[in-house]
């Protein structure tokens, strides 16, 4: 009993086991979190409609919100859940109670302690299919436009809502079927720990520029990759940029729960930006926007012949313009559409009487006025201009910057810098994941006990092996709640890390209890000298793993990376708590 | 006299265990028993390290040659799996026998001139999954041969795992990770140059490292294993693991004063050896009852690895020691 109380009353071990408590914190377990949580909300879809909200990717697992019940019928897994809402009809309400730990007041988001229960009442939408007629009507629409007036004898810019009706085709629409819910949804996660995708399933994509780009223009890439797999509701993704040792830069994605051609087809497709004048198409993102200047001598945030001013409600207005290259095609096209448009004049200023609608896959994004000079011609090179506003002359200037970056961002969108060629694609079906994350705890298990069999045999002292076995399952739950602390991904290679880590532990001490014991009799050591002795194998050995591991870091365009961390962070954890511990517990359990 | 205090290695205790029970050295603690074939078998490996030495030598440069002619012949110093020279894997993981003969026919009917091979992998004696590979790289064309596969073995898109590796990738993967393993060579041999900072004994580590290794790839290019991204970070973690016992026993016989050289060559091979065999027993586990390829592989490197290292170590290292020790002894 004594010994007990002071193993439980050494530092070492009460480090060790504040750890493991934080650990176990930051994995939370909890096997009875059942039903399926939500991945994704598509936009406008019922889901969307009734208020479920998508989670944010940075969202730890145990955060996702869980539909545990489906018209009072429970939901335990992904087939009850297609089950219960195949055959909806139009019109249907399904009744969805789901469980999770915020409620959103607003945008705020505010976390409780206890899981509340939400309850969604979700109505069935039709599916309807458009067909352009060619017939035309004409509707009104509002517009709000800036307005250069003369107040008080300084010239300022204000917003002015106007009625303008447009004619435009009639549209003819019919019910095909009916819409999807709109939620996608995944087993309900058991832990914090995230599973990578050889474990869940998922598609990994590695793409490289055809030819070296700026770092600028990576981030620019991964902006637009990121932008268009958002709007294709895909909330689990990762978009990383990675080095080689070669100074080769790789974008690396990964969508969890998506399969080779969905994500394939993300990435390949160009991206649909148009630009429309009412309803026709004048150019579309890719071929036919040639450049995107983003330059200091083409692109201004403050557009210099017209500085920023203050408006009669006291707002500070600045315009940017920057120039774009459109090819001869869109040019002409742009001539044909503008031909016969009426002009109106605002301020002096001539403008065509419609404006240039631009669209990001189908959502309007901005809209632009159309100077009168444009009218008829293909001209290729084109200015677009528009603004910003705030409290302060610097506020507006910071506004109408961020403006220009969105917009010259949504133009490039379809034109990417470069073309981005698929190096290496990865799939793995979520069934065979499951599958293999079953083996795996198995495998462990059964190595963990075979260790503990040779451990027994070798010393014939329980006293040696129960301490040995529990310090090798503190060193894998340390690592695996460090990996749920900062939110990284377990893969296979993580997985490699982890047994690596292990391995060299069980050696580790295996030394440590040979320094300990061997010498017992004939040693005029003392028992700390001996354990110093004990260490310093140790730590020319965790010296030469870490070395070792550390090139790993950014070789092979960082596909190694996972296993390279795992292992530094877990030979360390190792050396620096577990190691330490388990020599306290020698000393105080063999020490006679 | 000293070599009274040795204790043989366990594990063959049991079928001498009756003989000393009967003999007068009963009051002997149990630590120190000992039997005739221990001593024959300990007094040869104390006699004849030099000797011994030769045993590592030779495996070394049979393994050099074996590289050699495999780089002569195949032009690479060891054959690369698919997703080092670029190529796409599909695993479809089922117990249900194809009859892969058969379907690599078919297949290559229909891709004429491709490279197709299929592999059955097992666990626990039991089939878990069929391995389809080919040495197609160019994504575009990777869709047809996988309607191709899902056509002749009638799966779909969600029951399989696929793997496409691009050629240029997968050239530059394997230059990187060399070129990291180099890299991590040395870094690994200034650390223990560091640690001792005594030129022989430092070289021997090292030494003993670098035979590993090449031994190692030798004996995967003799069981035609086809290395995977994995395979090559079984070799980094081989690294770790031969190195640890290689330390264990040059602080043992250069920093300790306490028995004879020869004593503590034995008490760091009981420590050293149990360190192999709990390592080697959890790989053995992990071998038969995976069912992940990549697990599998990494698994028979490592086990390859650590079979060596036991000559390495404990005839290289400790011979090369001993000389150095002896030498050092008589100036």
């Amino acid at each position: 009993m004594n010994k007990f109380k002071k193993i439980f009353t050494n530092f070492r071990m009460i480090i060790l086991m504040i750890l493991l408590v934080l650990m176990v914190i930051s994995i939370h377990p909890d096997p009875y979190n059942d039903g399926v949580a939500i991945r994704t909300v598509l936009k406008n879809s019922s889901a969307a409609i009734s208020q479920i909200n998508t989670p944010l990717p940075t969202d730890k697992p145990m955060l996702r919100e869980v539909i545990f019940e489906i018209d009072g019928k429970s939901v335990q897994s992904v087939e009850d859940y297609n089950q219960l809402t195949a055959n909806l009809e139009v019109g249907d309400i399904v009744n969805i109670r789901t469980r999770s730990s915020y409620k959103y007041t607003g945008n705020e988001r505010q976390f409780s302690f206890k899981k509340q229960i939400n309850k969604y009442s979700l109505t069935v939408r039709p599916e309807y299919k458009y067909t352009v007629l060619n017939e035309t009507e004409e509707v009104i629409v509002p517009k709000i436009i800036s307005v250069n007036k003369t107040i008080n004898g300084t010239n300022v810019t204000i917003n002015e809502t106007i009625n303008e009706t447009v004619l435009r085709n009639k549209i003819k629409s019919e019910i095909i079927g009916t819409q999807d819910l709109g939620l996608k949804v995944y087993p309900a996660p058991k832990t914090n720990i995230k599973k990578g995708l050889d474990l869940q399933g998922g598609t990994r994509v590695l793409l490289e520029p055809e030819e070296k780009v700026s770092d600028e223009d990576l981030e620019i890439i991964m902006d637009n990759l990121k932008r268009r797999l958002n709007i294709y509701g895909l909330s689990d993704i990762l978009v990383r940029k990675q080095k080689d040792l070669s100074g080769n830069l790789f974008l690396l994605i990964e969508v969890a729960g998506a399969n080779e051609d969905e994500v394939k087809n993300l990435i390949a497709g160009q991206g649909k930006f148009e630009a429309k004048i009412g309803n026709d198409t004048v150019f579309r993102g890719g071929d036919d926007i040639k450049f995107v200047c983003r330059s200091a001598d083409c692109s201004y945030a403050v557009d210099p012949r017209r500085p920023c001013s203050k408006g009669s409600d006291g707002q500070w207005h600045c315009s940017f313009q920057f120039s774009i290259t459109l090819s001869p095609t869109a040019a002409q096209n742009q001539a044909d559409l503008t031909k016969e448009l009426k002009l109106v004049t605002e301020n002096g200023q001539e403008y065509l009487k419609k404006s240039l609608d631009l669209y990001l896959d189908d959502e309007l994004v901005d809209t632009l006025r159309i100077g009168a000079d444009l009218k008829g011609r293909p001209i290729t090179d084109i200015a677009i201009s528009g603004g910003g506003s705030g409290e302060t002359q610097q506020d507006a200037i910071t506004d109408s910057a961020n403006g220009m970056k969105k917009l010259q961002t949504v133009l490039i969108t379809g034109s990417l810098p470069v073309k981005l060629n698929v190096v290496k694609i990865d799939t793995v079906s979520p069934t065979l994941g499951e599958e293999f994350v079953k083996n795996i705890i198995f495998v462990g298990l059964l190595a963990l006990f075979v260790v503990s069999i040779v451990v027994v045999v070798r010393y014939r002292d329980v006293k040696i092996a129960i301490p040995m076995l529990i310090t090798m399952g503190s060193e894998i739950l340390l690592l695996l709640g460090f990996a749920s602390l900062i939110g990284w991904n377990l893969d296979l290679a993580a997985i490699a890390g982890i047994l690596i880590a292990v391995g060299t532990g069980v050696d580790d001490q295996i030394v440590i209890v040979d320094e300990i014991k061997e010498r017992k009799s004939s040693s005029l050591l003392n028992w700390k000298q001996r354990i110093k002795r004990a260490f310093f194998i140790i730590m020319a050995a965790y010296f030469t793993t870490v070395v070792a591991m550390l090139p790993l870091w950014s070789a092979g365009a960082g596909l190694v990376r996972g296993f390279a961390i795992t292992t530094i962070v877990g030979v360390s954890f190792g050396v620096f708590v577990t190691r330490p511990a388990f020599a306290a517990i020698m000393e105080i359990l063999i020490k006679e | 006299m000293g070599k009274k205090r040795l204790r043989k290695i366990r594990n063959r205790n049991n079928d001498t265990k009756k003989k000393v029970q009967v003999s007068p050295q009963e009051i002997v603690p149990k630590d120190i028993r000992r039997t005739k074939q221990d001593n024959v078998f300990l007094e040869f490996y104390d006699k004849n390290y030099k000797m011994l030495l030769i045993i590592p030598f030779v495996i070394l440069i049979l393994a050099l040659g074996q590289i050699a002619f495999q780089t002569i012949t195949t032009g690479e110093f060891i054959s690369r799996g698919v997703s080092l020279t670029g190529g796409i894997t599909v695993t479809i993981p089922t117990d249900k026998t194809f009859d892969t003969a058969n379907l690599k026919t078919q297949l290559l009917n229909q891709m004429p001139g491709r490279d197709i091979e299929i592999r059955v992998l097992k666990s626990a004696g039991t089939q878990t999954a069929v391995i389809i590979e080919s040495d197609i790289s160019d994504i575009e064309n990777t869709n047809e041969f996988v309607d191709l596969v899902e056509k002749e073995t009638g799966i779909s898109q969600d029951d399989y795992n696929l793997d496409v590796m691009g050629s240029s990738l997968g050239e530059s993967f394997f230059k990187e990770i060399m070129f990291a393993l180099v890299i991590a060579f040395i870094f690994m041999g200034v650390v223990v140059f560091l640690y001792f900072r005594t030129l022989v004994p430092s070289a021997a580590v090292i030494l003993a490292a670098f035979s590993d290794m090449v031994v190692t790839v030798a004996v995967v290019n003799i069981m035609e294993i086809k290395l995977s991204t994995a395979g090559i970070a079984a070799f980094l973690m081989l690294i770790g693991y031969s190195i640890d016992t290689d330390i264990l026993l040059s602080t043992r016989l250069l920093k300790r004063k306490d028995g004879t050289v020869f004593e503590r060559v034995i008490q760091s091979a009981k420590t050293g050896l149990t360190m192999n065999f709990s390592t080697m027993s959890a790989i053995i586990v992990i071998l038969i009852f995976s069912n992940s390829e990549v697990l599998t592989q990494i698994m028979t490197i490592l086990l390859i690895g650590l079979t060596i290292d036991i000559i390495n170590t404990w005839i290289q290292n400790v011979g090369i020691l001993r000389l150095y020790l002896e030498r050092k002894k008589s100036e």
